[in-house]
């Protein structure tokens, strides 16, 4: 397939990019990795007229973390770099096993957390354990910026609440609070590289053996990475039993609003949906009972 | 029983390796030549249509554009392999008043580069009439289905029937019969080279072809007779091959377009496929229907087997009259069967045409097979082990209609992996969600039906001599990344004593190398071209030895020997010289003529089968996660029969490849498919193992000599891909209580399956 006529940008700074997105209005896209959008052009999906890379903006790339702050991700940051990185490995190992397992090698030392989730795949790993975690995304664009809540991004599958001439500059994930833990949990048909047909990712926060607070987020069983708040609101301030969480789990698969596709059938995600709830609440509260 | 060689039998490192693994080595889609053209083909989009009009003129004149043609620029000759056969021959290089399936090519285009070729390819306007198509066996032959193909009404375009003993009567006589009906679907061979073809006119108007091909002699003469042209006027060079797998020993549209443009554009036309072009509208292992009834005595005893067999060809024949044949031969090839029924029925439907793919039927046939054994061992209260061995072929053996078993290490293959995978205990005592399988295979050494009809030798080799000590070795044998011209090489270095790097090879040109070779397929290459390489050595060495004997003035009764480089006496060394310096003996002897020898083999009073076969068997160990229904395998032993190793690195590698291919084809792999269009068509969604999915693996190789191939060799590259399926699917139901009798082993069959039970 011919790529499309375009023009490229490496803007070295972010108000050259801001104002490079806002003259070049409809048809000009922004480059991170570019794992998705390259090979969208490829097959012709996607024609832009300009692509504005932000690779040479020395402040968008690097994570960043304080205990206080907590962490922040740059929009140039490979998923590879989140994967091992020690702070995320430490407190945030939900974010950084999607990062781990989520498509392959290459993808991975060329794609990034934001990539993945402007992209806006109902199947985006990074998102569930994200939300879960109250990520936030910071968007920059000439009027200033604004910050807004992962779970409020995803509008449908490739949309999401940016602005045009937004861009998103970074993630911001709060320093997880006490006794809390996260998991990601996904499945696919082959275990070494592949798309999740299925992901849930959870974060709960426990008071002793009661459960105060839990977010329970699935991936690629509904137009966007959702919650199940349903689900979500059976845990707050029960007691944590076995029984309580098998609940749960076949709550968030009711909620869960799966389709067919060639990757699964919806009977099997809305099914793996509890297995996967189960397992990652599981792994979550194991994590929370050891801080 | 075991010779002792110098050569054969080592790690011998591949001669192409380094060039491969230094991205040096060119593959076809590598080639440019000056004013080069590239080509695209337009493919149906809908599964059965009249064509009632197509208008490429707005193509024609895109900027650019330098050839467009249509069915109406060709002779419109039909082709296909079965040349025995005519009325098999259903295919024609651009689609004839119809297309009849998705993916169909209607027109080429060539233009001065890929993308202005591909723009023109949307500027044809097609007029269709659309038909209704047909997508699986039963629709496809039932009474006023659709008809694909005029000449075949009722859509069955090839019949085999095979029938010995008394099978009735068998079945009055078992204690214990069973029934089953098995489905198999297809898989593609995805061989990480796309299918490429580039094709030069010479000044004379003979073509030069290079292309991506297991078969340059079938793709020569096809090509001619395609072309109205004579086959001498045709050039066929196999370049580096990614792989093959059954999947490019056709002549197909694009070499014929290629070929055709390259004429009437006066500059190479290159084609090359996409990967989603290979998906959509590619050849594929064919989807069957089997079933199967077999009858037993109450101590485990075969008695009677009736097996009938639909495939689901696809649009075309292609190979499909051999996968016909051949998964009728494969029912009985493992085990004695007394009495024996085969009807296997090759139906048209509108989808890509299944073709040959590594087993050649018999993945399908002896799944059906082996997991039937598994389940009236079961039923029999009878360990699976032994109920083969029961009932497993031995030397000697004689199939009705195929051939006496020669060299037979089965029994010696299903004891040596039970014995490694610790079968007895494990099938007895492994923890809930682990199981233990096992899967036998048999496998042929080449084929001997000649349904290409060539009026060759089937493989064929001329060896020049040097006084230098080294010799040139040329052969139409094709490596396809399978290592034949290391293989071959190995043989021929050990019968005159050289190393390897004294011999030079020039593989696979038809206008360069000896007529013929049938091509790479059928597991055919080592035994055949191997053969034929002997017997042109014996030639060169009985000059050889002549000389070294007139020159030493040696008594008749000395036996000579080419050995580390010498040509000498076999009990006094110091009568002999060197391989070169004899070489020039010989000349001198000659007044100058060269010493050039040419060798062939052609498999005679042999049956129609196989001059060899090969057996294995294999376990696999896995672990079911009962709530998802994933599987991990954890572990794969096998023991197999190749006759002699003639490359212990090489055969591991088939090995590995075949477990890999078992383990997509068990668990992952499916060409998912919509009224005829298929869904998949990248290599995210279909789902074929990585390397990371690769279980532990084991191996033994059984030691059996051959008397009929080279050195005691036999066929090692298509057997072992069959045992993987079922060893995993037995494994499966031993962890689970799932018995797959509709491949492939999905998780949710594995659920459904557990919920029934609960």
């Amino acid at each position: 397939m011919r790529l499309p006529k375009f023009e490229y940008f490496a803007p070295k700074s972010l108000e050259a990019a801001l104002s490079l997105l806002s003259e070049q209005k409809e048809g000009a896209h922004v480059l991170a990795g570019g794992t998705d959008i390259i090979v969208k052009m490829n097959h012709g999906r996607l024609k832009p007229k300009a692509l504005i890379a932000l690779e040479a903006i020395m402040g968008l790339k690097g994570i960043r973390f304080h205990a206080q702050g907590g962490l922040t991700i740059g929009a140039t940051a490979r998923l590879a770099e989140v994967a091992f990185h020690s702070d995320i490995v430490t407190h945030y190992p939900a974010v950084a096993h999607a990062a781990q397992v989520m498509a392959n090698v290459g993808v991975r030392n060329m794609g990034t957390v934001a990539g993945n989730l402007c992209n806006a795949a109902p199947s985006a790993d990074t998102a569930p354990p994200l939300i879960a975690m109250n990520a936030e995304v910071t968007l920059a664009s000439l009027k200033g910026e604004r910050r807004l809540p992962l779970d409020q991004f995803f509008e449908g599958p490739g949309l999401t609440a940016m602005e045009p001439g937004e861009i998103m500059t970074s993630i911001s994930v709060p320093f997880p609070p006490s006794q809390s833990g996260g998991s990601y949990k996904r499945i696919s048909a082959r275990c070494g590289v592949d798309i999740a047909a299925v992901g849930v990712g959870v974060m709960v926060i426990l008071d002793g053996k009661t459960c105060r607070e839990a977010r329970i987020v699935l991936g690629a069983v509904a137009p966007v990475p959702m919650r199940a708040a349903k689900a979500e609101s059976l845990m707050q301030g029960q007691e944590w039993t076995q029984k309580l969480i098998h609940e749960v789990a076949d709550q968030a698969a009711q909620e869960a609003k799966p389709i067919s596709d060639v990757r699964a059938s919806a009977e099997y995600r809305r099914k793996m949906v509890a297995v996967l709830t189960r397992r990652a609440l599981e792994e979550a509260h194991e994590r929370a009972s050891k801080q | 029983m075991m010779k002792q060689f110098n050569i054969v039998g080592k790690d011998i490192p591949r001669t192409d390796a380094p060039t491969k693994a230094r991205g040096a080595a060119l593959y076809t889609d590598d080639m440019k030549l000056p004013g080069m053209l590239h080509g695209r083909l337009l493919r149906s989009p809908l599964p059965h249509a009249l064509i009632k009009n197509i208008d490429t003129s707005r193509a024609a004149s895109l900027p650019g554009v330098k050839c467009v043609i249509t069915a109406e620029d060709t002779p419109k000759i039909k082709y296909g392999n079965w040349r025995l056969f005519p009325d098999t021959q259903d295919e024609y290089p651009l689609a004839v008043d119809k297309v009849r399936f998705i993916g169909d090519e209607l027109a080429a285009v060539a233009a001065v580069d890929k993308d202005t070729a591909e723009e023109a390819l949307e500027l044809i306007k097609v007029e269709y009439e659309e038909l209704p198509g047909v997508f699986d066996v039963d629709s496809a032959s039932r009474p006023g289905a659709p008809i694909i193909h005029y000449y075949c009404p009722n859509n069955i375009s090839v019949n085999r029937k095979i029938k010995y003993g008394d099978v009735d009567k068998g079945f009055s006589e078992s204690d214990y019969v069973r029934e089953d009906t098995f489905t198999v679907h297809a898989v593609s061979h995805a061989y990480l080279e796309p299918c490429s073809a580039l094709a030069q006119v010479d000044l004379d108007g003979r073509i030069t072809l290079w292309t991506s091909t297991q078969v340059p002699y079938i793709v020569q003469c096809l090509l001619a007779s395609t072309l109205g042209m004579r086959e001498n006027d045709i050039r066929v060079i196999k370049p580096f091959i990614g792989g093959g797998f059954g999947g490019k020993m056709e002549l197909r549209t694009w070499e014929v377009c290629a070929a055709l443009m390259a004429k009437k554009t006066g500059r190479p036309v290159k084609f090359t496929l996409s990967r989603e072009e290979e998906f959509l509208a590619g050849r594929r292992r064919h989807p069957m229907k089997i079933h199967s009834k077999v009858g037993f005595k109450k101590d485990g005893t075969l008695v009677a087997k009736d097996l009938k067999i639909q495939l689901d060809g696809g649009a075309y024949n292609a190979m499909g009259p051999t996968a016909t044949f051949l998964c009728g031969n494969f029912g009985a090839m493992l085990y004695r069967y007394p009495n024996y029924r085969f009807h296997g029925e090759h139906i048209y439907t509108n989808k890509p045409p299944a073709s040959a793919m590594r087993g050649f039927g018999a993945p399908q046939s002896l799944y059906a097979t082996e997991i039937q054994m598994n389940i009236a061992a079961e039923e029999l209260g009878i360990d699976p082990v032994d109920l083969r061995l029961k009932n497993a072929q031995v030397s000697g053996d004689k199939i009705p209609d195929v051939a006496t078993i020669s060299s037979c290490g089965f029994v010696d293959s299903i004891k040596a992996v039970a014995d490694m995978s610790g079968w007895k205990e494990k099938r007895k005592s492994l923890k809930p969600g682990q199981g233990i399988g096992i899967g036998c295979y048999s496998f042929i050494s080449g084929g001997v039906f000649n349904w290409f009809n060539t009026q060759y030798p089937f493989s064929a080799a001329e060896i020049r001599a040097f006084s230098d000590g080294t010799v040139h070795l040329l052969t139409m044998a094709s490596d396809i990344g399978q290592g034949s011209d290391t293989v071959l090489k190995q043989i021929l270095a050990e019968e005159l004593g050289l190393a390897m790097e004294d011999i030079r090879i020039t593989s696979a040109d038809t206008s360069m190398t000896p007529q013929a070779d049938l091509g790479s397929w059928g597991s055919r290459v080592t035994l055949m071209a191997g053969n034929a390489v002997l017997d042109a050595a014996r030639k060169i060495k009985e000059h050889l030895f002549g000389a070294v004997s007139a020159r030493f003035n040696l008594n008749v009764i000395h036996e000579l020997e080419c050995k580390n480089g010498r040509v000498q006496s076999k009990v006094k060394a110091d009568y002999g010289t060197s391989f070169g310096e004899a070489v020039a003996m010989v000349q001198k002897a000659n007044r100058g003529e060269p010493l050039v020898a040419r060798g062939s083999y052609t498999p005679r009073d042999k049956g129609l089968v196989t001059p060899a076969f090969g057996f294995g068997a294999q376990v696999a160990e896995v672990e079911v996660d009962k709530e998802t229904g994933l599987v991990n395998v954890k572990q794969m032993w096998t023991a197999h029969d190749c006759g002699t190793v003639i490359n212990p690195r090489s055969v591991e590698g088939q090995l590995a490849g075949s477990i890999q291919m078992g383990l997509g084809y068990a668990l992952s792999e499916q060409l998912v498919m919509e009224g005829g269009n298929t869904l998949n068509t990248n290599f995210a969604d279909y789902k074929m193992p990585m390397a990371t999915d690769m279980p532990p693996s084991k191996v033994v190789h059984v030691d059996t000599y051959e008397p009929e191939g080279p050195m005691g060799a036999k066929e090692a590259g298509e057997g072992l891909a069959s045992p993987t399926a079922p060893a995993i699917s037995d494994a499966v139901y031993h962890a689970t209580g799932y018995r797959c009798k509709d491949l492939p082993i999905t998780p949710e069959k594995i659920l459904q399956a557990l919920e029934k039970e609960e």
